[in-house]
This record gives structure tokens, sequence and C-alpha cells, in this order.
């Protein structure tokens, strides 16, 4: 290789979920081309899905994923209930909220603490924090396993729980159960605030973009559980319209598939989407702790996702608190959904951002098609355009530590390699 | 699927644990289907096996009174293929090689470690490394893995059996 030729390889990004490579090619000192390469076998979910009952779409769906299924579920319920001209009472849409804020927890947590963090403070990973940082590893690994125990009071398990059902669950909690979390929940709101005071004295590289932040709204809340998905460019839809104004691509070299914005091309979901198009709605402790920690009302900077789920994980903490103060165990756990031949539309906001599905029912409930867009994929194409930007600023970093930076830039997405498959070994080839 | 596939939670709460196994794999990966195979046979000889799930932090409050943790898992560059490694983490940590390979963003390795640096961990954890070779969706056991099942399922209930002190489960 001679002088003018720099070559990078890491053959498995760490601390992702899923299996996926990169490759950044640089030559003659100028960036050429940079790939995402998911290798993560596709799972076919969308075609083992025809042919089975609209019931039992989020019991399979749930099985996408082990960190964020509620996702799955929510999304995948909703539709079907649309689907059945069905809208559930308040008391099970706020119990859906709740669980969800479980996962938002557990979901954000282990990838601020444990994933994330160590980026930022020169560790190998959690278990080297963990021997300097015993302290906060075992504050966050407690907030986790509130999220989880959330999720395992209402959805009857913490992983794939099995207690959702389309029109809402088989069993609804009694007050006491949930009141019983909420000493447990108050600890949790002073914990995340140092989680926000932690991640804000991180040192973030100097690096913004002008993205096209889609996420879901919805007047008076932080949207969640429901909402129109609206743009930073001016998009302001029902989720049924999404097919008009978003196209999946598929790319030779990836199993997963690239989303773009119909007259923009490539824009950004999750955290720093949900923030900058509805912090005005977080709760007023989110508030306060997201201007202590220096956010503004738009963070464009990538590398301080990080704070922003930290903020997120204090908001959940708190909506939990609300929804369970005002808490009255509903009549019925589930409302009767008929299924009739029609379309079905489904949007939650994931942990990582917009989890779409679509559902083609026949008159006895049979479902003829199915679509699932998750976030990682929807990201994809903006995660290498940062990936682009952020190596052209790093050119002069030797091969060790422009790799260190990719990787990290990658890591602001949390990315679910896993759930995109239908994404990471890392090469930057120099010549 | 889910209806007949785990599709109820493990029962738990209050039992006395003293050992468990957790074994790793995926029945899909011909080899690596070591893990699940044997965790069949040790549930069926009454043994205590820790369901891993995808995210293995939350085996953290499960093993932290344990006094034997036996691990199960494919290996790769040990020996000839069926062949049985033992390896005796002890209290120290893991050998680099059995680091066992994850797709997930912790794996079980990282976590025990995780859990030792905040004073969850088992006593005592023995690593039993089944030496496999065929490991692409889709692929059969090969017949040596297969052969050595009985062996490693011997030597866990072996494994399992050394333990002390009983503490209360948090399962």
């Amino acid at each position: 290789m001679s002088e003018a030729t720099r070559e990078i390889r890491t053959d498995y990004l760490a601390r992702v979920e899923g299996e996926g490579a990169m490759l950044v090619r640089i030559r003659d000192g100028a960036l050429e081309e940079v790939q995402f390469r998911i290798f993560e076998p596709p799972r076919f979910f969308e075609a083992l899905l025809r042919g089975r009952r609209f019931s039992e779409a989020p019991d399979i769906t749930a099985r996408i994923c082990g960190i964020c299924p509620i996702a799955y579920m929510a999304s995948s319920a909703q539709a079907m209930e649309r689907a059945c001209g069905v809208e559930l009472p308040e008391q099970l849409r706020l119990l859906r909220r709740l669980v969800y804020c479980g996962e938002w927890i557990e979901s954000h947590v282990l990838h601020v603490a444990m994933l994330h963090a160590p980026d930022f403070l020169g560790y190998d990973g959690a278990i080297e924090l963990a021997r300097d940082r015993r302290d906060l590893v075992e504050l966050a690994l407690r907030l986790k396993k509130l999220g989880n125990e959330l999720m395992r009071v209402i959805g009857g398990r913490e992983v794939h729980p099995v207690n959702f059902r389309v029109g809402g669950f088989y069993r609804v909690p009694a007050e006491a159960e949930l009141r019983a979390l909420v000493p447990e929940l108050e600890w949790a709101r002073e914990a995340a605030r140092e989680l926000v005071r932690w991640t804000a004295g991180f040192e973030f590289p100097d690096y913004e973009r002008e993205y096209a932040f889609v996420a879901l709204s919805q007047p008076g809340e932080y949207a969640i559980e429901r909402g129109r998905i609206v743009s930073s460019t001016g998009l302001d839809i029902d989720v049924a319209e999404y097919e008009q104004h978003f196209a999946e691509t598929h790319l030779e070299r990836s199993n997963a598939l690239h989303s773009t914005l119909a007259g923009v091309g490539a824009y950004l979901v999750g955290p720093l989407a949900r923030y900058a198009l509805s912090h005005d709605r977080l709760s007023d402790v989110a508030q306060e702790a997201a201007e202590e920690a220096g956010l503004g009302p738009v963070c464009r900077n990538p590398f301080k996702s990080i704070v922003v789920r930290a903020v997120e994980t204090l908001y959940a903490v708190d909506e939990a608190l609300r929804i369970i103060a005002a808490y009255e165990r509903p009549a019925t756990p589930a409302v009767p959904c008929l299924p009739r031949a029609a379309s079905g539309h489904g949007c939650t906001e994931a942990p990582r951002g917009i989890c779409w599905h679509r559902y083609e029912l026949d008159a006895e409930g049979t479902i003829l098609d199915a679509k699932i867009v998750p976030p990682t994929s929807q990201n994809q194409k903006t995660i290498e355009e940062d990936l682009v930007g952020v190596v052209r600023a790093s050119l002069d970093l030797p091969d060790e530590r422009l790799a260190h930076v990719c990787e990290q830039t990658i890591r602001n997405y949390d990315p679910c390699i896993s759930c995109a498959t239908h994404f990471l070994r890392l090469e930057v080839e120099r010549s | 699927m889910h209806l007949v596939r785990d599709a109820l939670p493990a029962a738990g709460g209050g039992a006395k644990l003293t050992a468990a196994a957790v074994c790793l794999g995926s029945p899909y990966r011909g080899d690596d289907a070591v893990g699940p195979l044997v965790a069949e046979r040790l549930r069926r000889a009454g043994a205590d096996v820790l369901d891993c799930a995808d995210e293995p932090t939350r085996l953290l409050d499960r093993w932290a009174c344990l006094d034997t943790l036996v691990v199960v898992d494919a290996v790769v560059g040990g020996g000839p293929v069926g062949s049985v490694r033992r390896v005796d983490a002890g209290s120290g940590p893991l050998p680099r090689e059995l680091r066992l390979a994850s797709t997930h963003a912790l794996g079980v390795a990282e976590v025990l470690e995780l859990g030792r640096a905040v004073g969850r961990a088992p006593r005592r954890v023995v690593v039993l490394g089944v030496e496999g070779c065929a490991f692409e969706l889709g692929d059969a056991v090969t017949p040596e893995v297969a052969a050595a099942l009985d062996e490693v399922v011997a030597a866990a209930l072996e494994e399992l059996a050394r333990n002390e002190e009983p503490c209360t489960s948090v399962r």
C-alpha cells in the first residue's frame, strides 16, 4: 500500500444490535465513497404474516426485536384497530403509552450508559466504565430494571410481552399493581436527571447538519403511541398517507431498505427529530433538564443525541408517574374488534424513531399483505451522509482514530440492525 | 408462532436457586444450536436454565446470588469438531478466546464481566464450549456435535451439582 493509500477495516461494529459492516474508501486524500452493508440475514416477517389472522400480528411482530417489542406490538395493534374502525378507550390508550414508557426507559438507558457513553469517555466498553464509575453503571442498571418492570407489570413479561391484543390487553393491572411502582419511579426521576447532567458534561465533536426531521406529532403531548407524521420540511400527514410521501429502495450491498422522503431525500427519525418537533410538549421537569443541559429548542449535533435520549428517559419516567396517578382500572381489558376487508395503518415512536406498519385484510380478517418500516432502515441513508460529513472533517486523523469516530457516528443512532434487516463491519480504504 | 413457542413466561419467584445454566446459540444456525439443545435436555433433567432472551443485562439480577453458573455455547478453533472444552473462569476475567461471539449489543461474557465490576456475578463460572464448524443460517447440526450432546449435558449436570450455599432466587 502506498503512502497515499490508507485502508482501515473493522469487520464487526461493536456495541450495536445485529450484524453489519461499513466501508469508507479514501483516494488521494479525498473521500470517495461511504457504504453501509447490512448482512444480518433477512427474516421475511412481512411474508410470513400473509395468511395469518389479523389478531396474530402483535405477537408475531413482537418477535422482530427483543429490545423494542412494544413498538412493533403497538404499531401493528393500532393498524388492526384502524382497519376494524375501532378507537381505544382513553384508559386503554394510556396503558399502551405507559408500557411504551417502560420500553423507552430500558432501551434508552441501555444505549446511553452501556453502549454510547464509553465513546465519549475513552473506554472500550461498559465493563471498563463500570470499573471506574460503578455508581453510574449501577444507577443505569437500576433505571433499566424499572423500565423492564413496567413492561412486565403491564405486558406480562419483559421480553416479547404476552399481554397485548388487538383492541387492548388480555388483562389490565389493578391500581395497586401500578401504584406499587411509584416509589421507584420517584427515585428514577432524580436518577434520570443525573443521567442528563452526566451526559451533558461530555465533550462533543463540533458537527452539525440541517436534518430533515420526521416524527409523530400529537397536540398537547410528546407523541409516543399516536399522532400525525410531521417533518421539519412542512409535511403533516395521517399515517395512512405515508407511502404517498416516503419511498423504500433496495440497494444490492445491504439487506435493509433505504428510505427517502419525496422532494427531500434522506431524513432523520428518532430522539433528535422528536425533540426538534415537540420539545415544547415535554413535561416541565424534562424541559428544565434540557435547558440546563444547553440543548436549546433544536439540536442538530447527532453526537448530542445521547443527551436527548437522557432527557427522553426523564420524560418517560415523569409521564409514567402522571399516568399512574390518574389510572383507574378499565372495566374491560379490551374492546371488540370485528375484522372487515380494509387496509390498516399504524405508526408509533419506537425508541429509535417511527415504526410504520400497513396491513391489507380480507373480510374474515386474514392478512393479505403486510409492510413494516422500522426506524433504523429509515435512518440508514442519513447515517451514511453523516459519515461522509464526519470523515471529510476528519481526514487528517490516523486510521485507528478515524475508525473510532466513524463507529461513534453510527452509534449516535443506536442502530438496531436486527430490526432493519429486510446492518456492521467497518472498512476504510485509502488509495 | 408465539402461541406454540415459549408462549408463557417462565415460572419463577421465591425458589431456592444455587446453580443455573445459560445456554447460548441460535437453533437455526447449524452447530450454534448446541446451546438450545443442551438447554432442553437440562430442563428435562430438572436443572435451572436461565432464559438469556435477547438482552443479557436482564440476567444480572438473576445470577447475582448463584454459587455456580454454567455457560454452554458452541466455540471455534479449539480442537476437533465435537470436542468439549471446560474452562473454569473462577473469579478472574473470562479468557479472551471465550469472549463468545454475539450478535447482540452486549454479549453474555461482557455482561458477566460487567456483573463482576458491580458486584453482581455468580461465585463460580464454568464455560463448556463445544467445538463446531457449521454456523450458516439453515445448516444442520453436524453429527460430531450431535454426538457430543450427552457428554455436555452430563458435564453441565455435574458442575451444577457442585454448589455451596443456597440463596433466594429473584427470578
